[in-house]
């Protein structure tokens, strides 16, 4: 089941669902950056329009009022990439023979993307979080994992400032929807400037219309549950020893059974002491601005600091909790045993870190007169 | 690279010279331009011949009015202007000469 949405196509109205909107929404934005320097760009948009709209009224009659995502597609095919009109300006008639013709075979639309501009989307197919490094990798042609490791030491070295400048592109650019776009992705050479134009057009669409920025942010954020469950069944395949509970694999050797158990242990005292060293450094971070002598740097707000170095703790400890999940279930003594003996190992932690750290002794105290404060401001006002 | 590829410039470039054709024929609208050339090797698409329309009526070759049509929307009906008959004649007359050059060459 889709959203519907009502698109005015050259004053006529139609009905087409949410997915089939994106298609025809690119489509139209790409052939608009395709014409700009058209003197009749208004013109040719109207008949495209008005072209589609017929197109439309195929796929729907009285019984059906709605034309779906396949539609769309469907009907954009048929319409083919729209390319500035052949031996436009000087600089097209001549040297620019490369570029491959109009449709004229059985796949118009992936030969005649060959030729169209590239551009820079998200692509969220093998993606990690949301495409970003991903769609940088086909734009300029190089693999993703080199983009990544340039993210994560980019991040490094800006010390989390550049996870921000990761949001902002997750937020600019589009994301690469229909089969157009992804041939685009990887099209000719650089054009900055429809980067820059992409970048333009989202920062005025959230400033005029919030509704349309909330739409796309529900929509985003559905996009993200859907790609966080494909993301785990990808895990599940590619590392089965990980997510062997799943099948309910219990017919283990006693002898790794134990060794398991031993695991369990160790790695729950080393995730405590992780824990503990990030409540450190937090603590630290807040009330004196430093983590590990480190100073933070003046340019960077605390709040950035502090959910970079939450980033970095769930980053740090997400192999640990993974062995210790794989470890649990082999071990085969999943649930109280674990509780307790996690407890445990956490009390021990605070217990120590209380006694011999006295940081710490004075945060716990500061947090339990701030909370006797509340209490108390609370019963006199009760 | 197949053979239709390989003369995909050649089509490309001619698909102005049979617009003309089409137009200087009959009186037509988008969709009976994209009908005659759709089971020919020159067929092609919404996306191609609007931008190269509107170019062409800007030189001035063709021109167009609006009419009414029974079901939906009023259409663009083009018609050719003098000038684009001209050109179609000389574009003809050139096309002739290609042609006659390309069977006397070699065998």
């Amino acid at each position: 089941m889709h959203k519907v949405i009502v698109i005015n196509l050259n004053g006529n109205a139609y009905q087409v669902d949410e997915i089939g909107y994106d298609a025809l929404r690119a489509y139209l934005d790409r052939a608009e950056a395709h014409l700009e320097a058209n003197p009749d760009l208004a013109e040719i948009m109207a008949d495209l329009e008005q072209a589609i709209g017929e197109k439309c009224q195929r796929f729907t009659g009285p019984h059906k009022t709605v034309v779906s995502a396949a539609e769309v597609e469907q009907i954009l095919a048929e319409m083919g990439p729209v390319d500035a009109a052949p031996g436009e300006g000087a600089g097209d008639a001549g040297g620019r023979d490369v570029r491959t013709p109009p449709a004229d075979d059985g796949s118009p639309r992936t030969k005649a993307d060959a030729g169209a501009a590239k551009r820079l989307y998200q692509i969220r197919d093998g993606s990690m979080i949301s495409g970003v490094c991903n769609g940088l990798a086909a734009y300029f042609g190089v693999d993703v994992a080199i983009v990544r490791i340039m993210f994560i030491i980019l991040a490094i070295v800006t010390k989390g400032v550049w996870i921000g400048a990761y949001f902002i592109m997750m937020f600019v650019i589009p994301y690469a929807t229909t089969s157009e776009e992804h041939a685009a992705a990887q099209g000719l050479p650089f054009n900055a400037r429809e980067v820059v134009d992409q970048a333009r057009k989202h920062v005025a669409d959230f400033k005029n219309n919030t509704d349309e920025w909330k739409r796309h942010w529900r929509r985003q954020r559905r996009d993200w549950r859907r790609h966080f469950v494909r993301q785990q069944r990808e895990w599940r395949r590619t590392w089965p020893v990980m997510f062997w509970w799943r099948h309910g694999a219990q017919n283990v050797p006693y002898a790794t059974r134990v060794l398991a158990g031993v695991t369990v242990s160790i790695l729950g005292l080393i995730s405590g002491a992780w824990l503990l060293l990030f409540v450190y450094a937090l603590f630290s971070l807040a009330t004196r601005g430093r983590v590990f002598g480190w100073p933070l740097p003046p340019n960077i707000p605390l709040w950035a600091a502090l959910l970079a170095l939450f980033v970095i703790y769930h980053v740090l400890i997400a192999p640990l909790k993974a062995g210790r999940y794989a470890a649990y279930h082999a071990a085969g003594w999943y649930s109280p045993w674990v509780g307790a003996l996690e407890a445990a190992s956490a009390t021990l932690f605070f217990w120590l870190a209380y006694v011999y750290v006295p940081e710490i002794r004075v945060f716990v105290h500061s947090v339990v007169m701030v909370l006797r404060d509340l209490l108390r401001s609370g019963a006199s006002v009760g | 690279m197949d053979l239709t590829e390989k003369f995909s410039p050649i089509r490309k470039g001619l698909l102005e010279f049979l617009i003309l054709k089409i137009v200087a024929a009959n009186e037509v609208y988008v969709a009976d331009i994209l009908k005659r050339l759709s089971d020919t090797d020159f067929a092609t698409q919404e996306g191609t011949l609007y931008p190269l329309l509107s170019r062409m009526r800007r030189e001035g070759l063709v021109n167009y009015e609006w009419r009414e049509s029974e079901a939906g929307p009023p259409r663009k009906y083009y018609t050719l202007t003098a000038k684009g008959n001209a050109q179609l004649a000389d574009l003809d007359e050139y096309w002739k000469h290609i042609n006659k050059t390309v069977s006397q060459l070699g065998r």
